[in-house]
């Protein structure tokens, strides 16, 4: 999971801004918000019985 | 008429063509180094990775008309968009197995995920390239 969100995090950044700082630092925040919300729906479907 | 009202010209097709063959290349040829080098090396390194865990790749097969095989098609699209090293595999018959051995491995979901990813980025990648080359993006 953090590989993938590492390489994702890594394109979405370099693609979707203009300056070197703002895609360095949404990188950072894609690549935080795939940990988190990974982590936490793992969480998740651990108590879901089904 | 600027060049937005007359459509992007023919050199923007050709990086993005670029870009889908050869992950990165699409920025390399317009002199951003940095970004196709990036680019390139987070999309062969997901195929890869996809492939060294034991991923499948997909394709459709003409003969079967099933629905399982329209199913097929949008992994196969997926799959597609990493370009040559798809194709590479394609004419080499290596990472299309999907007998009960590779589906047997921890890792074979995991490596269909990367196999998947790698071809969607190449995507945006190719977009970007695209863009850049039509003055749409600096």
């Amino acid at each position: 999971m953090t590989a993938f969100a590492f390489i994702a995090a890594t394109v979405f950044g370099t693609v979707a801004r203009d300056t070197a700082k703002d895609r360095v630092l949404y990188g950072l925040k894609v690549f935080a918000e795939f940990m988190v919300i990974g982590l936490a729906l793992g969480w998740v479907l651990y108590f879901l019985p089904f | 008429m600027t060049q937005n009202e007359i459509g992007p010209g023919i050199q923007a097709w050709i990086m993005g063509t670029a870009g889908w063959i050869i992950p990165g290349a699409g920025h390399m040829l317009q002199g951003k180094w940095l970004r196709g080098i990036i680019l390139g090396a987070a999309v062969w390194i997901c195929f890869v990775a996809g492939l060294s865990m034991g991923g499948h790749l997909f394709s459709v097969s003409g003969g079967d008309t099933s629905l399982s095989t329209l199913l097929q098609v949008p992994p196969t699209i997926a799959n597609l968009g990493s370009g040559i090293l798809y194709l590479v595999c394609w004419f080499l018959g290596f990472g299309f197995a999907d007998d009960p051995t590779h589906a047997a491995l921890a890792t074979y979901e995991y490596g269909n995920t990367f196999l998947l990813i790698a071809g969607l980025l190449n995507y945006l990648a190719m977009l970007d390239a695209f863009d850049i080359s039509a003055g749409r993006k600096p």
